[in-house]
């Protein structure tokens, strides 16, 4: 059974990949228009700065504005990224050592306590109830409870059928719901770098007309 | 029954009447519009509401509808209907939905009239969505079917039909000219001094704002003043000469294409080798930035912006200024399109550095600065002008937290908005360009101006 699932894992993680790049692909056959205007910046450099500084609450006034929701975002982030790589743990399969276990244990306890309060900042803040869809809550969800079933399965294993069930489950519906941002984040933030790094808008200039 | 109720609103009336080739329509220009980069930003809003308090909307009306979110969902929904699987298949679960009477008056209540395509929202969104430019798409697709608010698309109309928006006839293009030549001869004690007219071969083609003619001549002859200062070779052409771009603001990037080569047509005709954008934000991210793309070709000119000129002048020590002449308190408004989109963000600093005794910044200020409520073609949608005042209210306090005297601001949009603003909550300040502000403090050298002028000449 737990052979069975571990190949469904397995499975599941390459159709997931496979429909992320078909819908990377799709979005590229709306066509790429050529610019034609004389860049003023270093697009190089306003991706860097999309993925470092741009990203900062510093710099960045939502991220200042929303410390809490910003911080539980990582923190939520960086939880999904250990529970993933504890289930790649289990389909190796890998036995990791005990201060890893205990690392990944309090990132996914992080990553539940967060992904619920997300969940109820959904529910409770009516403008962004508002703007919600059921794909957005189920989303939460199902990501939750993954985390969940990973953090009980470093103690226990009896959930794992469960936990592998949900991973694959969860990998399925990446590339349906709003999950796939997972992938689109990084393709979205490049595109941004570009922009404003080609208008040498961002990172700012050197101050070449400093007084 | 009425009168009220026997005279329907035309424009009204059009949304009622659409067919559904209209909307077929719409969408088929929608999906022209959309290139991979757009697609992919469609694909990634999580809508985590982050953007919220960085539109001067929500922050004045605290309502959904005023949401970044909200608004670029409007447009997200139909995409997902119409050109994602799970958005055809599961509507209701990913929240699509297709292009009907009811999203099209949204759209129009809430792309037009509810935004001024600042670009604030982007800089602040968590997946770096470029929100501003989707929402033009959205504009796009109502431009296609004619339903581009009355007021906007007059301004557009005027500008293709007089070749500028204004309407300006020629005579009284050059006539003003004319006097204004007389007035800067006065002004330098120099007979010789002069607004050059179509004049072939010169360096640089000098643009402006059609209001400038019409409202304000100074901001004219601030440019004229700089340029004799420096001793320049440029000119003004008779016929097009209007740096503003209406197009960007309609979506119609048909139109938009023709004001913009309208430009080059003065160019080629004069053979200049710089394109100078008088002082104004849009204008300067349409023809610097959007106009190659609208045209799908490269420019064979430099095209630069008056403030990036006058920099470079006190740089290299072309032109003395006298800070002592503006001893007011001044401070900058940023307009959106020339900084947050156009990457113009110090030289108009350093200008008014070296031109004013007190400079203060406002707070946030450069990429970050909130929008004045004008842009976005605000101005001309008499539909929306409340809500224009209102949410220009954080620009004024922003004005007013600055002890200002002096608002200085290289946009006549701005300028207009500001005046508006200044008059609405009682500021009590002077509204000037960073030119004007420039050429108060000018200190005419003729020495150097014939030195330069001999040499260009030369």
């Amino acid at each position: 059974m737990l052979t069975f699932l571990r190949y469904g894992v397995i499975i599941s993680f390459f159709v997931c990949t496979i429909s992320l790049c078909i819908l990377v692909l799709k979005t590229l056959l709306f066509g790429k228009k050529p610019l034609h205007s004389e860049p003023q910046g270093v697009e190089n450099k306003g991706i860097l700065y999309a993925f470092g500084k741009g990203m900062m609450p510093w710099e960045k006034e939502s991220a200042a504005r929303h410390l809490p929701t910003y911080i539980a975002g990582i923190l939520y982030h960086s939880g999904i990224f250990a529970g993933l790589f504890y289930i790649l743990l289990l389909v190796i399969p890998f036995c990791p050592s005990l201060f890893l276990i205990n690392a990944l244990r309090i990132l996914m306890l992080c990553g539940i306590a967060c992904g619920v309060a997300l969940f109820l900042k959904r529910i409770f803040k009516t403008t962004l109830k508002n703007i919600s869809c059921p794909d957005d809550f189920a989303s939460n969800i199902l990501v939750d409870l993954f985390l969940f079933l990973a953090l009980i399965d470093t103690f226990i294993s009896i959930v794992r059928p469960v936990l592998l069930f949900t991973a694959i489950l969860m990998l399925l519906y990446i590339p349906v719901g709003k999950i796939r941002h997972c992938f689109f984040f990084f393709y979205s933030r490049i595109l941004f770098g570009l922009f404003y790094g080609r208008r040498g808008i961002l990172p700012q200039k050197q101050r070449q007309f400093k007084v | 029954m009425n009168n009220k109720e026997a005279v329907k609103d035309p424009f009204e009336e059009k949304i009622s009447n659409l067919k559904s080739e209209d909307l077929r329509k719409a969408l088929q220009i929608f999906k022209e519009k959309i290139n991979y980069d757009y697609a992919a930003f469609l694909n990634t809003c999580v809508h985590c509401g982050l953007c919220a308090e960085s539109c001067h909307y929500h922050l004045t009306y605290k309502d959904l509808k005023s949401l970044p979110a909200y608004k670029l969902n409007l447009v997200i929904k139909v995409f997902k209907k119409n050109f994602s699987q799970t958005g055809k298949r599961i509507s209701r679960w990913v929240g699509a939905e297709e292009l009907n009477h009811h999203v099209v008056k949204e759209w129009i209540d809430s792309l037009f009239g509810r935004c001024t395509l600042c670009g604030r929202c982007a800089l602040n969104c968590t997946m770096g969505i470029n929100i501003p430019y989707i929402i033009r798409t959205g504009r796009s697709a109502l431009a296609a079917i004619d339903l581009v608010p009355p007021g906007l698309q007059s301004t557009v109309d005027t500008a293709l039909r007089s070749g500028n928006n204004m309407g300006i006839p020629k005579e009284d293009w050059l006539e003003t000219i004319e006097w204004l030549e007389e007035e800067l001869q006065q002004d330098v004690s120099d007979s010789k001094a002069r607004l050059p007219l179509d004049e072939k071969g010169a360096g640089m083609l000098y643009t402006i704002n059609p209001r400038e003619a019409m409202f304000f001549p100074l901001s004219i002859s601030a440019a004229g003043k700089i340029f004799y200062a420096a001793g320049e070779s440029w000119t003004f052409s008779s016929d097009y000469y209007d740096v503003t771009n209406y197009g960007l603001y309609s979506g119609d990037d048909e139109a938009a294409g023709i004001m913009s080569e309208h430009l080059i047509m003065s160019m080629k005709k004069l053979r200049c080798h710089t394109l100078v954008l008088a002082e104004c934000g849009h204008g300067f991210n349409s023809n610097r930035w959007e106009a190659p793309e609208w045209l799908s070709r490269k420019y064979g000119f430099e095209v630069k912006s008056i403030l990036q000129i006058v920099a470079d002048y006190i740089r290299v020590g072309r032109i003395d200024l006298d800070p002592s002449r503006n001893k007011k308190i001044v401070t900058l408004h940023d307009p959106c399109n020339l900084v947050r989109l156009g990457g113009i963000v110090e030289e108009q600093r350093y200008i008014l550095k070296h031109a004013t005794a007190n400079f203060v910044e406002m707070t946030p200020n450069r990429e970050k600065n909130y929008c004045c409520g004008g842009g976005g073609g605000q101005l001309a949608m008499t539909l929306f002008t409340e809500r224009r005042l209102k949410v220009g209210k954080i620009k004024a306090d922003q004005i007013r937290s600055t002890g200002a005297k002096v608002v200085a601001t290289p946009c006549h949009n701005c300028i207009d908005q500001l005046m508006e603003l200044n008059k609405h909550y009682k500021l009590g300040v002077e509204i000037k360009t960073v030119c004007e502000i420039a050429a108060d403090a000018l200190v005419i050298n003729k020495k150097k101006t014939n030195t330069f002028h001999s040499l260009l000449s030369s």
